[in-house]
């Protein structure tokens, strides 16, 4: 049995439609070389079905496949999803930490401590200020000083408290906006949603839909930066996200459950803006501190200014100086003109409101610093990861350009075969038999 | 499969070494700027927290240090007042030894005994002596003079001592009770300096025998009793003097060492900064370098 006579144009056609196709994918990766979460797509090449021979060896029978050429299967999507996940991660940590460094940060500097203008140095000053009274224990502007040095560190006090109150005021409006109706959460979860939709029609129609799935993942992957994510891949090609700590999946196929309720366990963003705000938060525990400070400065001075408090209001909040120059308490009442209780206030320099005031300190810059060490690591790993992940699904422009050469030359190659096969039927038809003419 | 190296990752991997590099820069600047290796809590959080106490602790030095300074200035002042009573009744004790010779007319008695009035009136006003617009031996009725010049003889201050504070529950008594040498005068009948000042003038007036014999005998041995007790008080005046002063050399001392504590933790340290900021910048400029070459290489550049 012969061969089509027409076979071998056939089979370098499809080389060319082949390397054509390839070309192509190379464009899309070097154009999206790039795009943000673009995975690069490689071309799948097969060998045609081969045509079946009979007999050609006429001697022996032996027949044989001849093949047809090449055609392409399929561009496939480079991704390793172990690698997302492990991504999603560490880009939840990262999302915590740099939000509560950043909230920290703003606490830390409202203390605008150690410096001269801080509360401590204000404290120190008005311990100065009734030592200097003992020496002076009728001296008007000495009692002027302490007046005003204590109304100087009462509106310190006043000041930081609500300075923390704001802080935690403005973690829990991110927190609002975040994971409101208008929010990241609703918008990123229902284009989820919708290209849960498009993929499962897409692979209905059995097409690959790379590019959706690039979109979906990038989508997952800023979605992980506010809350923990994990993801399922169902077998209709959709995937089910559980957000947080969450009770219902966030995105179930076509259809968003949110909003939820989400706890400080839940990661991410969101976790630390509500660890930072709620009740027991770091920021509602700083202003229980300082409120301490508040309580034990106003109980030791006012238990030892016995003729009227000299403090008003137990609160960072409240407190305030209650008396005026003139009730300015130098001695007890028996011992007119005396020092003692000047000297007595001047001797708690050093003690319980410094002592709970300098912890507090230490404690808000031990938090920062674990904030700042947990985001570096965080983004260590994450960029590690994101290494790893570049690697495997990154678009290599010298790998392209590779791909374009090595494309090209199989097309010009495939046009070559093209043209010698013309040239023989050439020869075959027009120059055959045709002698004399 | 080897490890394929994208140009996102070149780039990022440039941008983050870039980054880290300027931050680390950015650290040492600020150290070397501040003179400060604690700029914020978070920097070293338990040196923030002792950094804190230790500069209240070297403020309040610097309080016992001004208390001390006064304290030895209203003891210099209560020195000098005690020098000059001393004077005034060595002086008496001679007029009361000129007069018990027995040669003296009554006109010269009399002469002395105006002279001793006069004693008792300074001793009175030197008893007035103010530091700083503070009476210093009125105990601590500091705004009132203990002595009233003329007749009456009461003691208007109390019996409150004024402590000056040395050091953290270091108190000193600066005053001294002069009132308990003095006395109240001929209407308590105490026995103390000024009742026997003017016991003695009036029995110079009387100038009978017993007056005469009172004067050389009792009189001058009660006389004798009220300058010890003086003595007595210029001891206790010296003795804190001695207190105060060697505070100071304490205090001057504890200055000193906080200060260094401060400095070792809150202070740059110069020269470990200044070799780490040019570790740094050496660091940036390579990374900048590395970064500049890597990142303009690629296949295209050799394909034509």
């Amino acid at each position: 049995m012969s061969i089509p006579t027409l076979q071998g144009l056939q089979t370098a056609l499809s080389g060319l439609l082949a390397d054509q196709q390839a070309i192509d994918v190379t464009g899309q990766n070097i154009t999206n070389a790039s795009t943000p979460g673009y995975s690069r797509q490689v071309v799948q090449l097969q060998t045609n079905e081969p045509m079946r021979i009979a007999a050609i060896a006429p001697g022996t029978g032996a027949g044989g496949q001849l093949g047809t050429g090449v055609m392409v299967t399929g561009y496939t999507r480079i991704r390793a999803s172990y690698l997302d996940a492990e991504y999603r991660n560490q880009n939840t940590s990262l999302g915590g930490a740099s939000t509560e460094v950043e909230a920290l940060k703003q606490a830390q500097s409202a203390f605008d401590e150690p410096s001269s203008a801080g509360f401590s140095s204000q404290l120190s000053e008005f311990w100065s200020a009734w030592s200097s009274l003992a020496n002076l224990p009728a001296s008007e502007p000495a009692k002027v000083a302490v007046v005003s040095k204590g109304a100087q560190i009462a509106s310190t006090l006043n000041t930081l408290s609500s300075q923390l109150q704001t802080v935690e005021a403005a973690a829990a409006q991110q927190y609002a906006a975040i994971a409101g109706p208008s929010g990241e959460v609703q918008s990123y979860a229902s284009q989820i949603a919708q290209l849960n939709q498009q993929i499962k029609q897409s692979l209905l129609a059995r097409q690959q839909p790379n590019d959706l799935e690039d979109r979906r993942d990038l989508l997952l992957d800023k979605l992980s930066a506010l809350g923990d994510v994990s993801v399922t891949a169902e077998a209709d090609g959709t995937d089910t996200v559980s957000f947080g700590d969450a009770a219902k999946p966030l995105v179930q196929g076509p259809s968003v459950n949110w909003p939820q309720t989400l706890t400080a366990a839940a990661g991410g963003q969101l976790g630390a803006l509500l660890g930072l705000s709620g009740p027991g938060g770091a920021l509602a525990e700083y202003r229980g501190a300082l409120d301490e400070v508040a309580a034990k400065l106003a109980s030791t001075v006012n238990a030892l200014h016995t003729a009227t408090p000299f403090f008003s209001g137990s609160t960072a909040a409240t407190i305030a100086v209650a008396v005026t120059a003139s009730e300015v308490q130098t001695a007890a009442p028996s011992n007119p003109g005396g020092n003692e209780v000047a000297i007595a206030i001047a001797g708690l320099r050093g003690g319980e409101a410094d002592q709970r005031y300098g912890a507090l300190v230490a404690q808000v810059g031990s938090a920062v610093q674990n904030a700042e060490s947990d985001e570096a690591n965080s983004q260590a790993v994450l960029s590690a990861v994101g290494d790893q992940r570049q690697s495997v699904s990154g678009v290599s422009l010298d790998e392209e350009m590779t791909n374009l050469v090595t494309f090209q030359r199989g097309y010009q190659a495939s046009a070559r075969a093209l043209t010698t096969m013309d040239e023989m039927l050439d020869t075959l038809i027009n120059h055959t038999g045709a002698v004399g003419l | 499969m080897s490890t394929r190296v994208t140009n996102e990752m070149v780039t990022g991997s440039t941008l983050a070494s870039l980054n880290k590099a300027q931050l680390a820069l950015q650290r040492s600047e600020r150290q070397l700027s501040s003179g400060k290796s604690i700029n914020e809590p978070s920097d070293d959080p338990v040196g923030a927290g002792q950094a804190i106490a230790l500069q209240s602790t070297l403020d309040g030095l610097v309080g016992y240090e001004r208390n001390v300074h006064d304290g030895i200035a209203w003891l210099n002042s209560a020195d000098g007042a005690l020098t000059g009573l001393n004077q005034l009744t060595s002086r008496a004790r001679e007029l009361i030894l000129q007069a018990s010779n027995g040669i003296d007319s009554q006109a010269d008695l009399n002469n002395i005994a105006a002279e001793i009035e006069q004693i008792a009136e300074s001793v009175k006003q030197t008893a007035d002596t103010q530091y700083a617009g503070q009476y210093i031996f009125s105990g601590t009725a500091t705004a009132t003079a203990p002595y009233q010049q003329g007749a009456s003889d009461a003691y208007a201050g109390n019996g409150g001592s004024i402590i000056r504070l040395a050091g953290p529950s270091a108190g000193v008594a600066v005053n001294v009770a002069l009132n308990n040498v003095l006395g109240e005068g001929k209407a308590a009948g105490d026995g103390k300096l000024l009742d026997t000042l003017r016991t003695i003038a009036e029995h110079l007036r009387e100038g009978t025998p017993a007056a005469q014999k009172a004067l050389s005998g009792e009189d001058l041995e009660a006389l004798k009793a009220n300058i010890d007790a003086l003595s007595g008080l210029e001891a206790q005046v010296g003795a804190a003097t001695d207190q105060m002063k060697m505070s100071i050399t304490r205090i001057e001392d504890l200055t000193l060492t906080t200060t260094e504590q401060l400095s070792h933790v809150q202070d740059t340290n110069f020269t470990q900064v200044a070799m780490e900021y040019s570790n740094q910048q050496a660091a940036y400029q390579a990374a900048l370098r590395a970064g500049a070459s890597i990142v303009q290489q690629s296949l295209l550049e050799f394909l034509h």
